[in-house]
């Protein structure tokens, strides 16, 4: 009963990310014994929640831990040395904690996890609407081939949920703001920025970095520019993705379902992706 | 206080080729040496501000690289270097020390402290510097110990453990020195700690006094915490206080209650959590207090640098000192009896209506901590932080870094964990808003009044304190590498550098050889600039 009480206090907290789903996500499986996950809950809100956030959504100094996505190593062995040791160079400390306290907690993290699972799409015919009639190519990397404006999409399936892939089609802007947020650095890197310069010249494109005095973006014909703020007449930030959403009069249900197959089988032969952290603020 | 600030460079550098200690006398009179930076805000006043004017408004263009001194060391460097003789020194993360050749950026010595290898630390193993004095050098630990160094070879003169780094105290902020003792304030309020001020013998180690920043059993104000909550009651000074030689008067900001998040356990209003207290250096004994935020549940540490500034307020000349404080309202208080004169918010407040005469927020309602997240600006970071801020006597203007962020702060009884030592003790969480975006400033603050003269934004994420000098400037830094000049009557920006890695800390200014440095860590090293010499 308590567990229930935590995970529907944690989905709350969540909301705005689909909730919670049990049992565990793909990678490693803990024996999810519901003791061990309450506990893992209590110590999770004692030692971790101050930097991670009350969901593990990710607060002002520690990483998202619900993504799936683990920059030091993602199996079990990984997290409890992760929690351990801590992450040197950065806020995340050592822990004196017992091996049984780290492994309560860890199986809370697998609770909190996304599923993973493979979804019911053509995966050969998503690849043919990736390349072709669909577009996606054209801003997106897959294995060396496509562009370049767009996040590389090479492991996304061991990277991402299938409910963060079906989002990121329909919806592109919306985990660009969530991530944002959580000072997910990656999420403003896939911003509209908008410059136009003092001989009237309109450059869109997305930032690479930027900084007080400059911003370097690349425009939509991949071409990158380096610009002074002080010398445009305007500079001009949107919330929202250069990728158009793609909604069902773009994308039928069916297209989505082999799309999404398709990025779901481009899986990274680590266990361990790489991304999503944020260290030293 | 100030009217001895006005030397031509010249006139100091007669005294920077006679090596000296530095004396209590010295310290007091900070401000006739502009040359040396021989504290952490460079003068009791705690104004960081530096008379040399060399480097000025309409120079700051030459400003160049001069040599860089790589610490070598991973992770926020929050350090401030002084600057005595010809010598600096500075720490870097996990208690590195060094001592290193100004004129050449080549290390004299280095100090290495075997840590524990697990500690109870809220925020990273950071270390804001060193206090001086005779031939000493003085550092407060992650491990909870203070240390003496000797200032020429860095070899342990004593070391005395203040507090059980196992129950989660430590200490970050850099010491004070006031006539024979060196001062220091833990940190730990994340842990449930009782915390502290403590002052040492700087010949002995010989701890001089203790001030508990909360009162214990039988104690006037032990009545503001609920049942025994006292004691695990957080209330930390981990950031470096001022010091007002004429009053004989110590001034130390103290951070948040714990858990800080979650109150019902702590009904009250949790003295001396969120104040500054006034303290007489030679007992530790408590002259008066100010809290700024009573019961806090948001997070609002006071720990800041207080600036004392002689000002005339309604036709009256008076000893003031000021705090541009995290729970976004700007306070001038009467330094000399604690009285409240003022406060005006500085950035978005949605907890508090105002501040009413009595100095004591007007609360707006359903503002607390919930389990479904209750959304209240400022941001648990706080409308600033514990970075440093300047004033500038030449434009009377006070400037602190400023942090623009509102957060959802969460708490929920049915999953409060209890206290057990060493473990952090916060009472749940909070974080920024989802399609919120958060900004960084610095502001120029008008100490008379409480109005914003000038705001100056940076790119998002800035983390740097600031640091004023008599050539009309305001030095800062953002998260991105630049370090910045502005006009200190403008806030126009007259001049940057990339350096390359996040300025996470105030610059300081020194002149050796009669030339006027400006010196600032980002990242890993410190950087140490002067005008480019014409050829």
């Amino acid at each position: 009963m308590r567990v229930t009480n935590i995970v529907m206090r944690s989905a709350l907290a969540a909301a705005f990310i689909g909730g919670l789903t049990f049992p565990l996500s793909g990678q490693v499986a803990s024996p999810a014994v519901p003791q061990a996950v309450t506990r893992g809950a209590v110590l999770f809100r004692q030692e971790c929640m101050f930097c991670h956030g009350v969901s593990a959504r990710g607060g002002m100094r520690g990483p998202d831990l619900t993504t799936g996505m683990w920059s030091h190593g993602g199996t079990d062995a990984d997290l409890a040395a992760t929690i351990s040791r801590g992450v040197p160079g950065t806020a995340m400390p050592a822990n004196n904690l017992t091996d049984d306290e780290i492994s309560e907690i860890v199986a809370y993290l697998r609770t909190l996890q996304q599923p993973t699972a493979i979804s019911a799409g053509d995966h050969k015919r998503g690849e043919n609407l990736f390349f072709g009639t669909a577009r996606c190519s054209s801003c997106h990397i897959v294995n060396g081939r496509g562009g370049l404006l767009g996040p590389e999409l090479s492991t996304v399936g061991s990277a991402r949920s299938r409910a963060y892939i079906v989002e990121s089609i329909r919806e592109p802007g919306r985990q660009l703001t969530q991530n944002r947020a959580f000072g997910d650095s990656i999420a403003s890197k896939y911003d509209t920025v908008t410059a136009v310069t003092s001989d009237g010249r309109t450059i869109v494109g997305v930032p690479m970095n930027e900084d007080t005095f400059t911003v370097q973006l690349m425009d939509t014909s991949e071409r990158v520019h380096s610009l002074q703020k002080k010398s445009l007449k305007s500079l001009r930030h949107e919330d929202r993705s250069l990728m158009p959403a793609y909604d069902l009069n773009r994308l039928s249900s069916s297209d989505l379902d082999d799309l999404a197959a398709y990025l779901q089988s481009l899986r990274n032969t680590s266990s361990a992706p790489k991304g999503g952290s944020r260290e030293n603020r | 206080m100030k009217t001895a600030r006005t030397f031509a460079l010249g006139l100091c550098l007669a005294a920077s080729s006679v090596s000296a200690q530095v004396t209590p006398e010295r310290l007091v009179d900070a401000a006739r040496e502009p040359q040396q930076w021989l504290m952490y805000a460079g003068s009791y006043d705690g104004s960081r501000f530096s008379a040399l004017d060399q480097i000025n408004r309409t120079n700051v263009q030459r400003l160049a690289l001069q040599w860089v001194f790589q610490t070598g060391v991973r992770g926020r460097h929050e350090t401030t270097p002084i600057v005595i003789d010809g010598v600096l020194y500075l720490t870097a993360p996990q208690n590195h020390a060094y001592a290193v050749d100004v004129r050449t950026g080549r290390p004299l010595w280095h100090y290495e402290r075997n840590l524990p290898k697990t500690m109870s630390l809220c925020c990273g193993p950071q270390n804001r510097g060193l206090a001086a004095l005779g031939d000493r050098v003085f550092m407060g630990t992650l491990d909870a110990h203070v240390v003496a160094l000797d200032a020429k070879t860095g070899r342990v003169r004593w070391d005395v453990a203040a507090a059980d780094a196992d129950k989660g105290f430590s200490f970050t902020g850099a010491p004070l020195i006031v006539k024979d003792k060196v001062i220091v304030g833990v940190a730990g309020g994340e842990f449930g700690v009782r915390g502290f001020i403590d002052a040492y013998d700087t010949e002995s180690g010989r701890r001089a006094w203790r001030f508990y920043t909360i009162p214990g059993e039988g104690e006037r104000g032990v009545d503001t915490w609920k049942g025994d909550s006292w004691k695990r009651g957080g209330a930390p000074a981990w950031v470096t206080g001022s010091f007002d030689p004429e009053l004989n008067t110590l001034y130390w900001g103290t951070g948040n209650p714990g858990p800080q998040m979650y109150g019902p356990n702590r009904l009250g209003d949790n003295l001396y959590s969120d104040s500054l207290v006034a303290l007489d250096p030679d007992t530790g004994a408590l002259k008066w207090h100010f809290q700024f935020t009573p019961h806090d549940v948001h997070d609002w540490d006071s720990t800041h640098t207080p600036i004392l500034i002689d000002e005339t307020i309604a036709g009256r000349p008076r000893k003031l000192v000021a705090v541009a404080n995290r729970n976004g309202f700007f306070y001038v208080l009467d330094r000399v009896t604690g009285a409240f004169l003022l406060a005006r918010p500085y950035t978005q407040v949605t907890w508090a209506k105002e501040i009413d005469a009595n100095g004591r927020p007007v609360l707006v309602p359903n503002t607390d901590p919930s389990a479904e997240g209750t959304r209240v600006c400022p941001s648990g970071t706080g409308g600033t932080n514990w970075h440093s801020p300047s004033y500038s006597p030449r434009t009377r203007l006070f400037y602190f870094f400023s942090y623009e962020q509102c957060d959802m702060f969460m708490s929920d009884e049915k999953l409060e964990p209890p206290y057990r030592p060493g473990r952090l003790f916060i009472g749940s969480a909070f974080f920024p808003m989802p399609a919120e975006k958060t900004e960084t400033a610095v502001r120029a603050v008008d100490p008379k009044t409480g109005t914003v003269r000038w705001t100056f934004k940076q790119f998002a994420d800035a983390w740097a304190g600031v640091f004023s000098t008599a050539g009309g400037l305001v030095f800062s830094g953002d998260g991105q590498g630049n370090f910045i000049a502005l006009d200190a009557d403008t806030g126009r920006d007259l001049w940057h550098i990339q350096l390359g890695a996040a300025i996470q800390t105030a610059a300081v200014s020194f002149a050796v050889d009669g030339r006027q440095y400006i010196a600032v860590v980002a990242g890993d090293a410190l950087f140490a600039l002067a005008l480019r010499t014409e050829p």
